[in-house]
């Protein structure tokens, strides 16, 4: 019934509410603009072929177990996104889109920049 | 135990740290021509154009205006998407039978179901948490009228509560009553009022 690989993506993380992304009224909800961007990247890498969207999904309820299993449930931490990217994070190294470090040196180059232009 | 992810550390740096690698990732892939500025535009657009619960409310602003139309959604509601011009696979595709269940003054209608796949994406959109919790599920059938107070649904002891269980074979969603004040108003804008939760039976339709 799938039209689109946007639809199949997003329906197959509605499996348990740890692993669905937070929605309001029928929509995704997204608070920050960050998060939006996080989602439409791990889409695009798997529509594009970089890696399958079930590994995606694998990785990021890997990582909500992990932070399952080192914090407490109610903590207000929590944050689906924090999990969203750092499951994307993994992914683009190990699918080979990024070399390991890649994104870290980028990172500290925008940071010092931000930093020195301040 | 602490964690070993960066993006797990707290503090009030944790914010523009995630979005400065956000902005670093996305600079990257464009960099590497993996992406481009306009890929993930066109990814987010599809959830905010297509994917929701724009295409339910249509059809239940159409029946509220149009009795020739209702009388077929009621009867035949694939047959009444099909009739709506709908994107291709929008509709509900071959198989998925969709039926409509009316709220009346006298009637009011809860769908629940346990398996997600239950629910009829392509006219509600993304389904909430709360459809697909064991404890609604359960209780909804055993205290309607409890549960639906929860969700500010309160009812009138005259009112008769039925709770329909979606399946493979059969995909439940409520035709709401029309709300008073909304004489004259537009399909346009009675589609706005409309909500998923309205269209499951969890709420009422108002101005």
């Amino acid at each position: 019934m799938f039209t689109q690989f946007e639809h199949f993506a997003a329906t197959s993380l509605m499996g348990s509410p740890e692993e669905a992304p937070p929605r309001k009224d029928g929509h995704l909800q997204f608070d920050r603009d960050w998060e939006k961007m996080a989602f439409g990247v791990a889409i695009a890498l798997s529509k594009q072929g970089y890696y399958e969207w079930e590994e995606f999904r694998q990785t990021l309820i890997a990582t909500i177990g992990e932070w399952e299993a080192t914090h407490e449930l109610d903590d207000p931490e929590w944050d689906y996104y924090q999990c969203w990217l750092t499951a994307l994070e993994k992914l683009v190294v190990a699918a080979g889109v990024l070399k390991p470090g890649e994104l870290e040196s980028q990172l500290s180059q925008l940071l010092n920049c931000k930093a020195t232009t301040a | 135990m602490p964690s070993n992810y960066p993006g797990f550390r707290y503090g009030a740096d944790r914010e523009t740290f995630s979005a400065a690698k956000v902005k670093a990732l996305e600079s990257l892939l464009i960099e590497k021509g993996v992406i481009t500025g306009k890929t993930v535009d066109t990814i987010l657009g599809y959830f905010e154009t297509e994917m929701g619960p724009f295409n339910g409310a249509k059809v239940v602003a159409k029946a509220w205006v149009d009795p020739a139309f209702k009388k077929l959604l009621l009867e035949d509601c694939n047959a009444a998407c099909e009739a709506m011009d709908f994107p291709e696979g929008m509709s509900g595709a071959e198989g998925e039978h969709m039926r409509i269940v009316e709220n009346t003054p006298e009637v009011h209608n809860v769908i629940v179901c346990t398996l997600c796949s239950c629910y009829p994406w392509p006219t509600l959109g993304l389904p909430p948490y709360w459809f697909k919790d064991p404890t609604f599920r359960a209780r909804v059938v055993r205290e309607p009228r409890v549960v639906l107070s929860e969700f500010g649904v309160e009812l009138d002891e005259s009112v008769t509560v039925k709770v329909w269980d979606s399946s493979a074979q059969i995909r439940w969603w409520v035709l709401p009553m029309r709300p008073a004040g909304t004489e004259g108003m537009s399909e346009t804008e009675l589609a706005s009022l409309l909500t998923p939760e309205a269209m499951m039976g969890v709420a009422t339709v108002s101005v």
